[in-house]
């Protein structure tokens, strides 16, 4: 009798644990957010909101300047020289690099070139300037640039205790081609603290 | 041998510990000091309010906007915003830009930032248009 007490137990254990569990199963679900706005993952990494964030400040320095009030010309003709990475991820730099770009773009005051500089645009576009000469017979006019844009990823990591600091340094300079002299220069930095677990408070 | 706490002891005691974590409360709380008579003379612009959020209206004010032209033809505009309470608050903001016709000027680098602000802290926080097109703008605030 005894027996038959304890396995109706063990039964009526064995039925709420498995509608407990089933209850706390979830499908796997996927929503749609904003990229660059507060709701994207954040990480100790340089996350998308990070790179908007980044590019905007130096846009808004660089315009903020006057720099770009001295060009020879308008709109003035930039070359998108190297993107250094130094931190320890591997990012594709056109995150960055793309919304300057663009932005710049934008304003009205350059125009990128893109039949020099490095990248698979670069080799394209003077592809097509070549293309261009054998059809026509005429030597193609490339306009030289003006300016020329240099930028550095750097990332610098702090330990105290279980808080870890990443601290990422967006470096970037502006240089008028036929002086040689840097017309811009800025450097924004993002910190990130990633609080170890089981610590309180930070 | 047991320690006998005295009442009047105890409830001094107590009044200490309350006394630090209060006024530890106050430690992140921002102290400024300026020019008594600004040389600065800012291009105020009246604004009009909106508010969906009261608490958080009651966190973070606005207190001024203005703005200035810079690189020729792009509109800058900066806000001074204030810390109301006496501890550290993030919110997040947003700056939108919308031209002449009242169409929106999308830019890819207008995002939701997030603004540290210690106790009782003014900041300043600001935007270039990177459109010569924009000539009107809108700051949104979120928590």
């Amino acid at each position: 009798m005894k027996q038959t007490i304890s396995s109706k137990l063990v039964g009526l254990l064995a039925v709420g644990a498995l509608l407990t569990f089933s209850g706390c199963e979830t499908e796997t679900e996927t929503r749609t957010v904003d990229a660059k706005g507060p709701q994207a993952i954040n990480t100790s990494a340089i996350n998308s909101q990070d790179w908007a964030n980044a590019a905007d400040q130096l846009i808004n320095s660089l315009l903020s300047s006057g720099a770009l009030n001295n060009a020879p010309r308008t709109p003035a003709i930039l070359a998108v020289d190297r993107v250094i990475n130094n931190t320890t991820m591997m990012v594709d730099t056109d995150l960055l690099i793309k919304k300057i770009r663009v932005a710049l773009t934008n304003t009205g005051k350059i125009n990128i070139t893109n039949t020099m500089g490095l990248g698979e645009r670069a080799v394209v576009a003077s592809e097509a300037a070549e293309l261009d000469e054998m059809q026509s017979g005429k030597k193609a006019k490339i306009l030289v640039p003006d300016y020329t844009l240099y930028a550095k990823l750097i990332q610098q990591t702090d330990k105290n205790g279980k808080i870890a600091q990443n601290t990422y340094s967006f470096q970037m300079s502006l240089v008028a081609v036929k002086t040689g002299l840097t017309v811009w220069e800025e450097e924004k930095q993002i910190a990130k603290q990633t609080r170890g677990p089981g610590t309180v408070g930070w | 041998m047991k320690t006998i706490l005295h009442p009047v002891r105890f409830a001094g005691s107590l009044l200490a510990a309350g006394a630090v974590l209060v006024f530890s409360g106050c430690a992140n709380n921002v102290n400024t000091y300026e020019r008594a008579e600004s040389q600065a003379a800012p291009n105020y612009i009246a604004d009009k309010r909106v508010i969906t959020d009261n608490t958080l209206a009651g966190t973070v004010r606005v207190v001024s906007i203005n703005q200035s032209t810079v690189s020729g033809n792009l509109l800058k505009i900066q806000a001074t915003v204030e810390n109301l309470r006496s501890s550290q608050r993030t919110v997040n903001y947003k700056f939108e830009w919308i031209d002449q016709d009242g169409m929106a000027l999308d830019s890819a680098n207008e995002t939701w930032k997030s603004l540290p602000l210690q106790g009782r802290e003014s900041t300043t926080i600001s935007t270039v248009a990177v459109s010569p097109r924009a000539v009107d703008f809108k700051l949104k605030f979120r928590e």
